[in-house]
Order: structure tokens, then C-alpha cells, then sequence
């Protein structure tokens, strides 16, 4: 790939460890033998079951469950009709609500999008849109679980981890799976928990801030002692593994050491916007020096993914003053801010690098919101129908997929559960989704349950 | 809204169907009318009609069924159901369509338009059906199996073998036969100095100290090493490391793991229990029927029975599931799931929506167990929406233990009957005054509760308000009360009762009532006595001596947690998808004698030990790696690397800083504080300084450090710690404050003993490594110490911390390798 910067390459890495007198030579040649055996990396780089367009994924997610009558999902007859009994025929059922954000058509498909994403708007002839979403939980804990693993009652692999143990990653020196959330989502690190695949699969959380990932910092009271301390625990490490030769595990260690190194060395440029041009940091709406907001976690995300990272997803907020507009719809328009021209500045930034053509990027959330009333002017849980979009990687950009009855409460047409979405995520990487198995406890196990059809019309 | 997808367990059918566990009905060879029925006809018929049509519904409505072909054409009072390939002419397409005013099925719930599509599709391709006649009357009976593990154990001599004087055990006999059937020659034996590390860490967990080493070095009896494995068979070490691997089964977690991650203080008592149980080698028999029936079984006096009901923390610690009481049958899945892959290394639970689909496990069996558990009331740690604990077991006489239940149920009756005035409020507010409908939040929550309390009318909404006030001071009354004794995370039999099947494993749609039990292919025995639960019968049906797997379960886990693998190596699958033993004869030959020398787990310690193969160095041999490479066959001995417990607690003993005392209650704050929801869970870690296995251990949120070492998973049996090997575990020794203080730590211990540099380098590397340094190494560190010290020159480190500093930068290096990582 050519947007992949070379140095950081795990070989890279290695290589200027041994110039800068770190590693001794005669484990060299063994380091480059290790990083090309499979079996001695399971983060090796991996062909999927067919040839795929998406290379990486960026995972776009909003916690606390967007609106789609408000959002992506246009309802005239509910602006009509808001302040009505939901069941006509029984005037003490709760009254619908009218959307409060205007829909307008964007880009050449003219698919409607509301005055909340107007940005996104202005993307949706690269966006595919499934209005006919639908989920197994109406409780964000579960429902949070379902989007990421399959799963709303016991714990399992996360997607992220899954496409890591299938597809491995490009750059060793970097996790195969990061996550940049500033707050804990709902189920907390459940949600991009590797559980039962190896624990190389788990998603790494980046933090903005002084030490990103825990650990990360050097330590040790300057940077040659800390590299004094690596060239010695390498004789010790070397010379304990000559006399053990048949033990792959110790010189998987070694390895380990190295890429740590890596790590340390690789991640402060990851997070280092210096070299960004002003327009770019205009095109996500970031100021310039600032860690805050999605903005700056979409640029990461591009930055991530231009270094070879597999899995990158992004939570907006918490489990706290989210997306979850019991009381008042009003709350959805901070929040969307805070996303919008990010998410669009991220698309436009892929496309005119050349990057949206292999890279997946989704959105998503739990689940939608109900066409009546919960608080005085808010919605509750509807994980019977809501929207998410894809773009990028292999995906029909302008598509609207799947229909809802004209208060969106039902799906009437094409529905997509999240198993559906999964293995169609899956198949645009070239998985089929019934064979990227895990033998666990006894049974292959696998992202989708015992479900899941590939929507085949959201592919290009 | 249905918790679990019933198209899931149909799909899963499905599969088996395709492999030819189903016979087709004639003429429906058509794979894709096939497919296109099980995915899109068969869950919407399972879903939405089977209710009233199908021969197992509660009452069979308009004598139409739908649970064949042959039912479909035949049809019901309005005559055929069905016309195949005509749908316009088929009844069951007019119904659901929904056109005539008269003919509109299912009643309440109109299908999507897609699913009459779908049904519009599958007439006009004739209706493709692979349902038999058979499929919807009751699963045939099981079939006598011939797998091994449900053979009883036969007895076993042990080998004649060649060499025999290798051979000092009967263990050893076995095992030299069969490494002579492949053409393998053990390893030597391992050097002393390794042989009492290996030891030592594996029934402590814990690195040997250098004097405790250097006695066994020099001790030249031939009971030298039997009298290591005794001392340390005795330690209080010993039960701390063999009941974690206890608790790894038991998937041990402090906090319930509902969706706030509700704290439980009691959890604790469990935890200890274990440890106590292992330390006085409580018989293996004994130790399972207490925690499954603690609280049903005689005690001689007070501290055992409360021991007793202590045990039965086992159920209670089961995993929670959502906010919801409504979700409690997936708690009893885990509980069955546990019990099966724990205690008889089943995979059980698979049967809980279809029979097991490769061992001889019926859906039924599952609602055997599952009656049992099911009359069994559980300590309720509360959840978000259910704030007050509820029925802990007092540990106390019967006049306390009521009072206290009183109070309990009434506390827990107030959170209901405020959350109901609170919602009386609101209708008020919103000068409705009709108590409102349930919404998707609260509604269903509301709908739970409706059963439960009666919701009282109040004309006024002062007199709402009121009646609040008084319930708030009622509960604050309730809440500040103080009792003179302690709760126990445990359980109780509540009101027995057999259970329905629930179909797919829908809790809603429920088919025949089975009667409590126990698995057929074990025997299949009833629960006699109908006024109990049945937890005291299955407890000894699991626990008594001819039960094929109890015994062999468990000596393959002693087994595998001193060689790394067990007998079996799929420790909780002794199923048909299980591993095959590679030594079959010896896995009978130890089970039988767990059983004959009284289920001490000890004993079997020692019988394994003793052995000359636990003896041999894990030198490698290029000729029998080529034969054996994985040495499933035990030519040498294993290297492994510590586990996540292993590497904090030895850390914090070789610096000195370990805290050897028996952990207690952890430092939750007061329940009545709580605020946990899911939007603010409980996230607290407590720190100390004692062994890991005192750490508070939550459910949802992972401690960082077991996350990193590959801890044992709180929500799911861990019969094996996955190894990884990471650069986050690097980062952890390069880089974390834990280590870098205990490193300084280390380095004050070394140099307060020796003042002499290579001294103190001797001393460090007896203390990670078990064995002194040579002179190479020496000077090596020497030449290190003199760099770094030169080094610390450009820092701000005073010149008379730098000598410690430099010491501590070197044990750093000494801490994280190999060599103190991995055991030979």
C-alpha cells in the first residue's frame, strides 16, 4: 500500500533497533524468520476467504441510540401527525412526536438526510444506507453487546477482534484493533473484548492525553538507560533461549520486547497533528492543537488507518448523557454536532487520499427511537427499526436499503437484523461469514450466531 | 420482545437437519425451496403460530395445525390450509394477507409485508417443506452411548515395561509404555534446583525461597523431594493457588455482572471458603455436594452449617444478566452450563433449545436440571432497577433469620411501590390521570411489576406525594437498621416445582412439564421427594462413586494443572467434540484410586509428583519432537509461563512486599450509597498488597493487570488460561508503576543484605531465578551497574540515590525475563 509509511514496519522497526545498537545481529535473522511464519504471529497479515475492495475498517459509533425519524430516516406524515394518540383508535396511547429537524435531499442520489448532518448530507453519494435496521434489545447494555459481538446476553468476541483474527495487521508496531473512546460505553471493555480468540485480538483503547495507551510511557529515567535496560534483558533473554531452542514461545517474547519498543517509539506520531495541513484540520472542524471531540478522534482514525491499522472504532460519549433522549430530542443536536463535520471531513479526507476505495467505514448505534413521546418532548428504545449507514470499501454509495411504515416504528421492507449487517461487514472483507469460525468450549463459534444473510444489494 | 431469537435455535436445527438428523418428506428434494423455508417460513411459523397451531400448543385453535406438510394440506375446520403453488387459492396466504374482515391471521400481529412475501414465494414454489411427521411428537428416546467417558472406569494394572527401574510409580508404567509404543525415550531427570521451583509453583504458586532450595539441594535422603511436596501440600500457599484454579471453573467474580455491575460484599466468603476447602483436602465428594446442597445437608454444629451455606455461594455467584427479574433463566442456563462443563465435562447447556446435537444430552435433560434450579431461591445482590439486596442467608439462628428476611422482602416491596408512586406522579404532572401506559423503558419494567403490586388509587396528587414521603422514611428506617450477624451470598429452596420445556428456548413458549432429574445417559433418577428442589439428589447422583465422569474430571484437572495438559485436553469437554485421552488406562487408574483413597485431592498430588515423569528436566530432543512435537506423550516435562497471579504475586514476594495474610471483605462503600446504573456502573479496582487471589475480581469491567496476563474470564468456566504472549505485557514490565516500584523495592531488599555488588547480584538472581548467578553473569552485571550508575549522571537523581537507582533499572532487566517468566 502506498500510503503506508515503510519505517514503521515491524521489519522496519527491527532493523533500526539493530542500528541503533539496541538487538545484537545474531537475532536479526531470526526476528525477519519469526515475522514471516503465520504461526509465530498471529497478527501476521492474512489473506481473507475471497479477494474484498475493504482492507480496514473504521467503526463509527454513537452510544446511547440515535433517532432515525429525527436523523436519517425522513417522516412526513409523523410531522403531521405529532401531538396525535399513536393507536388512533385509543386517544389515552401515547402521543407522537414531530420531528424537529427538517429532512433535505443531498448530493446527486438525493438521499434525505435531516438539519441534524447536514455535512453528513453532503456525503451520501458515497453513503449506503439501511433505513431497516433492527436488534434482539431494547436495553442499551445488551443492545450495545448485540452491535459489537452478536450477542445481547453472554459475552463474546468482539467485531473488531474478529476481522483482527482473520485478516492480522499490516503494522506490528501498532495494535491490529484500536479504540479511541473517551468514555466507557455501555458493558464498558466488553465491547471490544477479544474473549474467547486469542488476547492479541482485543481492542486497544488510545486516549488522547499523556499516556494514550497504558504503560506506554517510557519509565525508566532516560531514554538511553530504558534502551540499556532492552540490550541487557536481550543477552539474558538470548542466551536463555540458545539453550532452549525448541521453544518458540521465548523467542515469541523477544519479539514482543521489540514491538513494545515499537510501540512507544510508533504512537506519539500516530497522535502528533503538526504535520496536518491547516485545511485538513478545517475539513474535520478540529482546532488546531486541541484532543478534544470526535473531530480529533476521526483524524486519529485516518491516521490510524493510512499506518496500517486493521479495526479502528470510535465511541463518541459514555454510558452517560448520550444519545438517549428520554426527555427532550433537543439533546440530539450537541451530540450531533459534536460528529458531523468530523465524520464528513473523514470521508472527504479518504477520498481525496485515495483511502475510501479499501477502507470500510460504518455507522452505527444500539438502536432507534420511538415515534411517541417518553418524557415531555423525548423518545424511547425502538430496536424494531433504525438507521446505519456504510461507506467506502466496496459498498453502492447513493443506495437507500430497507423502508419503514410512515411513523418508522416498523420495518416494511428488506429488513436488515444486526446479524445481517455483520456478515455483510464480513463479506465486504472478503469473509464468509459461516466459515470465520473459532473452535471454543466444543463448537465453531462465530461473529453471527447461528443467522445472518450478506444484504447482497449494498454491494457495489 | 422477545429475549432470544427463536429463529437462532430454529436456524441451529436447521443445521442438524441438513446433516440428516430430520428425514425429508417425500418430494422435497429442492435445496433451495429448502433453505428458503427454514429462513424465512419456519421462524415466522415458530414465532407467530405455532402458539394455536401446532400439536403442541396448549390448546390447538380451528383444528388447523401447522407443523407438517400434511397438516398444512389437510387443513382445519375452514377446510385446506394450504393449495401448493397456488397462492391466491391457499387459505393460509388469504389469512395472512389480511384483506377479508373476516380471515386475519394471526389475530393481533399482522406479519410484515416481507414475511407475506416470503409466504407468497414459498406456495408458489410449491411449498417446499422438510418437516416429517414425526419432528413435532416428543425426541426419541436416547440411545444406550458408546462414547468412553460414559463407560464407568475399568479397572486398570498398570503396565509391564521394559526399563522398569525408570518406572518408580505405577504412574510411571503407564506413561513408559506408551512412550515406548511411540518410540520415545524420556528426558533426563530435571536438575534439583528446577525440580523445587516447578514444585513449589505449582502447588503454591510461588517461587521456592533461596534457603527452602538451597536445604533441598543439599538434602541426599531419597525422601528429600516427597518431603518438599508434604511441606508444601501444608502451607496455607497451597489452597490459595489450587482454589483459584477452583475459581476459574466457577467463573468467580465480586460483582453480579447485571448491567451496573452490582457489587457483592459476601462474594468474598465464597472465595475463602474454596481456599479452606483445598487446604484441608476436603474430600472431592463432600466439597461438590456443599456447594450445590450446603444448605440442605446435616451439620454437627453452627460453623459447619454456616460453612455449608457458604458453599452454595457456588449458585449464587452465577452470572447476572441484564436489570430485569425476566432475565433469571439465562442465570440458571449459566448455572446448568457451569455445573455440566465443571463438575462433568459437558457442554449441557446446548440443550437448552434442541437436543445436544453430538452427545446423548436431550432437551428434556436440560428441564430436568433446570426444575431443580429453578425451586431455588437466589441472593439478589439488587440491580439498577432493583436497588435492595434481597434474600442473602443470614448466618444465625432461625428467630434472626426471619426478622431479617421480613425486612428484606419489604424493603425490596418499597423500591416497587416507590418506583409505582413515583410513576403516579409523573401521570399526574403530565395531568393525565390515567396511570400511563408502558413505554419501552419503564413500561416494560412497569408491566413486571404490575403482577406484583397492586397499583392503589389516589385521588389526589398530594396524597401521591404523601404516601411517597412515607415509603422514602419507611425505607430509610429499614436501611439504616444494623444486624448482629452476617449475610451469606447463598442460596435456598424456595417453592419445588417441575418445569415446562421452553421451547427453542423461548421462556414464553412453554411445552411439557419434565419432572426433576438428572441427565439420562448418568442414570436419568427422579427427584423423589416433592417437597424439596432435588439439589440434595443431584448433588449426590453427581458426586457418587459410579458416576463415569465426576472422578475423571477431576483428576484430569489435577493432572493437567502439574503437566500443562490434561489426560484429556479439552478439560471441560468430555464429550464426543472432546479430545480423545491420550493415556486412557492411567486416566482410569487415578480416577479409580481418587475414589478408593476417599476423594482427597492430595493424595493425588502426591501420587502424581512422586512420579519419575513429573521428575524430568523440559530439556528438548530433536528425535522425539519429531514424533511427538506437542509432547502429547510426556517425553519431557512442559516449560509454561506463570500465570497472571503467579507474576504479581511473585513479583511482590521477591521484593518483599507480599502481605501473606488471608484476605477479607473488600472496600466497597456502604450499599446504601450506591448509585449504579448502567449509564454509571461500578468500576472501582482496590489495590493491596496480599496474593491476587484477594484482589476484588468485577465482572464486567476486567482488572487491567488480569486482562493483560490472560486472568481467567469472571463470566465463563476457565478450564484452561489461554498464553498469550503481548507487547501490552511488555509495556507492562518496561513501563508500569508496579513494576518499577517493586524493582526499587527489590533493590533495597538485595542491598540491604549484601553491601557488596556481586553479592547482591548472587542474591537477586537466587531469589527470581532459584539458582545463584554465575561469573559471567556477574561481571555482566557488574559492568551494567557501573553504566547505569555513569548514566544517572545526567539526570536529577542525587548522587546517593543512584547507586539504588541503577540497581533497581538492573533488577527491572532481572524481573522481565524469561528466565523468571517461565518455569523449566
Amino acid at each position: 500500500m502506498s500510503h503506508f509509511n515503510c519505517s514503521c514496519s515491524r521489519r522496519g522497526m527491527v532493523r533500526s533497533l539493530v542500528c541503533g545498537s539496541i538487538l545484537l545481529p545474531g537475532i536479526l535473522q531470526q526476528l525477519l524468520a519469526d515475522a514471516a511464519i503465520p504461526e509465530a504471529n498471529p497478527l501476521a497479515p492474512k489473506s481473507p476467504h475471497f479477494p474484498a475492495k475493504a482492507k480496514r475498517v473504521i467503526f463509527l459509533y454513537m452510544t446511547g441510540g440515535v433517532s432515525h425519524m429525527d436523523s436519517f430516516d425522513p417522516k412526513p406524515k409523523l410531522v403531521a401527525d405529532g401531538g396525535k394518540p399513536m393507536d388512533s383508535k385509543n386517544p389515552k396511547s401515547r402521543s407522537l412526536l414531530s420531528p424537529m429537524w427538517e429532512f433535505k435531499p443531498g448530493g446527486k442520489c438525493g438521499t434525505e438526510v435531516s438539519e441534524l448532518f447536514p455535512h453528513i448530507r453532503e456525503c451520501v453519494d458515497d453513503i449506503c444506507l439501511v433505513r431497516s435496521m433492527n436488534g434482539d434489545h431494547n436495553d442499551h447494555f445488551q443492545a450495545t453487546l448485540g452491535v459489537h459481538t452478536g450477542s445481547v446476553t453472554f459475552k463474546r468476541p468482539s467485531l473488531g477482534s474478529w476481522v483482527s483474527y482473520g485478516l492480522g495487521t499490516e503494522n506490528q508496531n501498532l495494535p491490529s484493533f484500536v479504540v479511541l473512546a473517551p468514555q466507557l460505553p455501555y458493558a464498558g471493555s466488553q465491547v471490544w473484548d477479544a474473549d474467547f480468540l486469542p488476547g492479541c485480538h482485543a481492542g486497544t483503547r488510545v486516549l488522547a492525553g499523556a499516556e494514550p495507551i497504558p504503560n506506554l510511557n517510557r519509565r525508566s529515567p532516560t531514554p538511553e538507560i530504558q534502551k540499556m535496560e532492552l540490550g541487557l534483558l536481550d543477552r539474558f533473554n538470548r542466551k536463555h533461549q540458545q539453550a532452549r531452542p525448541g521453544e518458540p514461545a521465548l523467542a515469541a517474547r523477544i519479539s514482543a520486547f521489540e514491538t513494545a519498543f515499537g510501540m512507544q517509539q510508533a504512537m506519539p506520531g500516530v497522535l502528533d497533528m503538526s504535520k496536518e495541513t491547516d485545511a485538513t484540520l478545517q475539513l474535520y472542524g478540529l482546532e488546531r492543537g486541541s484532543t478534544k471531540g470526535f473531530a480529533w478522534q476521526c483524524l486519529v482514525a485516518r491516521r490510524l488507518a493510512e499506518r496500517g491499522v486493521r479495526f479502528i472504532e470510535l465511541i463518541d460519549v459514555g454510558s452517560s448523557d448520550n444519545w438517549d433522549a428520554h426527555g427532550d430530542m433537543k439533546t440530539h443536536e450537541p451530540l450531533a454536532r459534536n460528529v458531523d463535520q468530523p465524520i464528513a471531513g473523514l470521508l472527504k479526507d479518504l477520498k481525496s487520499r485515495g483511502m475510501l476505495d479499501d477502507t470500510l467505514v460504518v455507522w452505527t448505534t444500539e438502536f432507534g427511537r420511538t415515534p411517541f413521546t417518553d418524557g415531555p418532548t423525548g423518545r424511547s428504545h425502538h430496536n424494531k427499526a433504525y438507521s446505519s449507514w456504510l461507506a467506502g470499501g466496496g459498498v453502492k454509495g447513493g443506495l437507500v436499503f430497507g423502508k419503514t411504515n410512515d411513523y418508522g416504528a416498523e420495518i416494511v421492507e428488506d429488513p436488515v437484523h444486526v446479524h445481517d449487517f455483520h456478515a455483510t461487514i464480513l463479506h465486504l472483507l472478503g469473509f464468509n461469514h459461516e466459515k470465520l469460525t473459532f473452535r471454543h468450549a466444543g463448537r465453531d463459534f462465530r461473529l453471527t450466531d447461528v443467522s445472518g444473510t450478506v444484504v447482497k444489494a449494498l454491494l457495489a | 420482545m422477545a429475549l432470544l431469537r427463536l429463529t437462532r435455535c430454529v436456524l441451529c436445527i436447521l443445521s442438524a437437519a441438513a446433516l440428516g438428523a430430520f428425514p425429508l418428506a417425500a418430494g422435497d428434494s429442492n435445496p433451495d425451496g429448502i433453505a428458503w423455508f427454514e429462513k424465512r417460513i419456519r421462524p415466522v411459523l415458530v414465532d407467530k403460530c405455532y402458539k394455536c397451531h401446532s400439536q403442541q400448543s396448549d390448546k390447538v385453535k380451528g383444528g388447523l395445525l401447522l407443523d407438517t406438510r400434511a397438516h398444512l394440506l389437510k387443513g382445519g375446520e375452514s377446510g385446506p390450509a394450504l393449495l401448493a403453488g397456488e397462492p391466491d387459492k391457499s387459505l393460509l396466504i388469504k389469512a395472512i394477507r389480511y384483506h377479508d374482515q373476516d380471515l386475519q391471521m394471526p389475530p393481533k400481529d399482522r406479519l410484515t409485508d416481507q414475511e407475506i412475501v416470503d409466504f407468497e414465494t414459498w406456495v408458489k414454489m410449491g411449498a417446499p417443506d422438510p418437516r416429517s411427521d414425526q419432528e413435532a411428537s416428543a425426541p426419541p428416546p436416547i440411545q444406550p452411548s458408546n462414547h468412553w467417558s460414559f463407560k464407568a472406569p475399568a479397572p486398570q494394572q498398570p503396565p509391564n515395561v521394559k526399563n522398569a527401574p525408570w518406572a518408580r510409580t505405577d504412574v510411571d508404567r503407564f506413561i513408559l509404555a506408551k512412550l515406548q509404543e511411540k518410540g520415545l525415550t524420556p528426558a533426563k531427570d530435571a536438575d534439583r534446583r528446577v525440580l523445587i521451583r516447578r514444585a513449589t509453583f505449582d502447588l503454591t504458586g510461588l517461587p521456592p525461597t533461596p534457603e527452602e532450595t538451597q536445604s533441598f539441594v543439599s538434602d541426599r535422603s531419597p525422601m528429600a523431594f516427597e518431603h518438599v511436596v508434604d511441606r508444601l501440600l501444608s502451607s496455607r500457599a497451597y489452597g490459595e493457588r489450587w482454589g483459584r484454579h477452583w475459581l476459574d471453573l466457577v467463573r468467580y467474580a465480586d460483582t453480579s455482572g447485571c448491567n451496573s455491575d452490582y457489587p457483592i460484599p459476601a462474594a468474598y466468603k465464597y472465595r475463602n471458603y474454596v481456599i479452606d476447602s483445598f487446604n484441608a483436602d476436603k474430600p472431592y465428594d463432600e466439597f461438590l455436594k456443599e456447594q450445590l446442597a450446603g444448605d440442605l445437608l446435616p451439620a454437627g454444629n453452627d460453623r459447619e452449617r454456616y460453612e455449608h451455606i457458604v458453599a452454595t455461594g457456588y449458585l449464587a455467584i452465577a452470572r447476572r444478566f441484564g436489570s430485569r427479574a425476566s432475565e433469571f433463566h439465562l442465570s440458571i442456563e449459566d448455572i446448568i452450563d457451569n455445573l455440566g462443563k465443571t463438575m462433568l465435562g459437558l457442554s449441557v447447556s446446548c440443550a437448552r433449545c434442541h437436543d445436544h446435537k453430538f452427545d446423548p444430552i436431550p432437551n428434556r435433560d436440560y428441564y430436568a436440571l433446570y426444575g431443580i434450579f429453578n425451586s431455588t431461591r437466589y441472593a439478589f445482590p439488587g440491580t439498577e432497577i432493583y436497588k435492595h439486596p434481597k434474600d442473602f442467608v443470614p448466618l444465625t439462628d432461625a428467630a434472626q433469620a426471619e426478622a431479617y428476611y421480613k425486612d428484606t422482602t419489604e424493603l425490596a416491596a418499597l423500591d416497587d411501590r416507590i418506583e409505582n408512586l413515583l410513576e403516579k406522579k409523573r401521570s399526574f404532572e403530565r395531568q393525565d390521570k390515567v396511570v400511563a401506559k408502558a413505554d419501552a423503558k419503564e413500561g416494560a419494567l412497569a408491566a413486571e411489576r404490575k403482577d406484583q403490586v397492586k397499583v392503589e388509587n389516589y385521588p389526589t396528587v398530594a396524597e401521591v406525594k404523601a404516601a411517597l414521603e412515607d415509603a422514602h422514611s419507611r425505607q430509610r428506617a429499614l436501611e439504616a437498621k444494623v444486624y448482629p450477624f452476617e449475610r451469606a451470598y447463598a442460596v435456598a429452596d424456595s417453592q419445588p416445582a417441575n418445569a415446562k420445556i421452553q421451547k427453542k428456548g423461548d421462556p414464553h413458549a412453554l411445552g411439557e412439564e419434565v419432572p426433576r432429574g438428572f441427565l439420562q445417559v448418568l442414570g436419568g433418577q427422579q427427584v423423589q421427594e416433592s417437597m424439596s428442589s432435588g439439589r440434595k439428589e443431584l448433588a449426590e447422583w453427581i458426586a457418587e462413586p459410579h458416576n463415569p465422569l465426576t472422578a475423571r474430571v477431576m483428576v484430569n484437572r489435577i493432572w493437567q494443572n502439574h503437566f500443562g495438559k490434561g489426560i484429556v485436553a479439552s478439560p471441560n469437554d468430555f464429550g464426543a467434540r472432546g479430545k480423545q485421552p491420550t493415556h486412557p488406562e492411567l486416566l482410569d487408574y487415578l480416577a479409580q484410586r481418587f475414589v478408593e483413597e476417599g476423594w482427597s485431592i492430595k493424595r493425588m498430588h502426591r501420587v502424581i509428583m512422586l512420579s519419575h515423569v513429573y521428575q524430568i528436566a523440559s530439556d528438548d530432543h530433536a528425535e522425539n519432537a519429531a514424533k511427538d512435537v506437542n509432547n502429547d506423550y510426556l517425553w519431557k516435562f512442559s516449560r509454561r509461563r506463570l500465570e497472571a497471579e503467579e507474576v504479581r504475586d511473585t513479583i511482590l514476594a521477591i521484593s518483599g512486599s507480599l502481605d501473606r495474610s488471608q484476605g477479607g471483605p473488600h472496600p466497597f462503600p456502604p450499599q446504601n450509597t450506591w448509585k449504579y446504573t448502567q449509564h454509571t456502573p461500578f468500576l472501582e479496582t482496590y489495590d493491596s498488597l496480599r496474593r491476587s487471589v484477594y484482589l476484588m475480581q468485577p465482572r464486567i469491567h476486567k482488572n487491567p493487570f488480569f486482562e493483560v496476563w490472560d486472568g481467567a474470564d469472571p463470566n465463563a468456566p476457565t478450564g484452561e488460561r489461554p498464553v498469550s504472549t503481548t507487547p501490552l505485557q511488555a509495556l507492562f514490565m518496561m513501563n508500569n508503576g508496579f513494576a518499577h516500584q517493586q524493582a526499587d523495592q527489590f533493590a533495597v531488599r538485595v542491598g540491604l543484605v549484601f553491601p557488596q555488588t556481586a553479592r547482591r547480584i548472587d542474591y537477586a538472581y537466587r531469589l527470581a531465578y532459584g539458582r545463584p548467578a554465575t561469573r559471567e553473569e556477574i561481571r555482566l552485571g557488574e559492568d551494567y551497574l557501573a553504566r547505569c550508575e555513569r548514566a544517572l549522571h545526567d539526570t536529577d537523581t542525587p548522587a546517593d540515590q543512584r547507586g539504588r537507582a541503577a540497581l533497581a533499572s538492573y533488577l527491572r532487566v532481572v524481573l522481565s525475563a524469561n528466565e523468571f517468566l517461565y518455569i523449566d
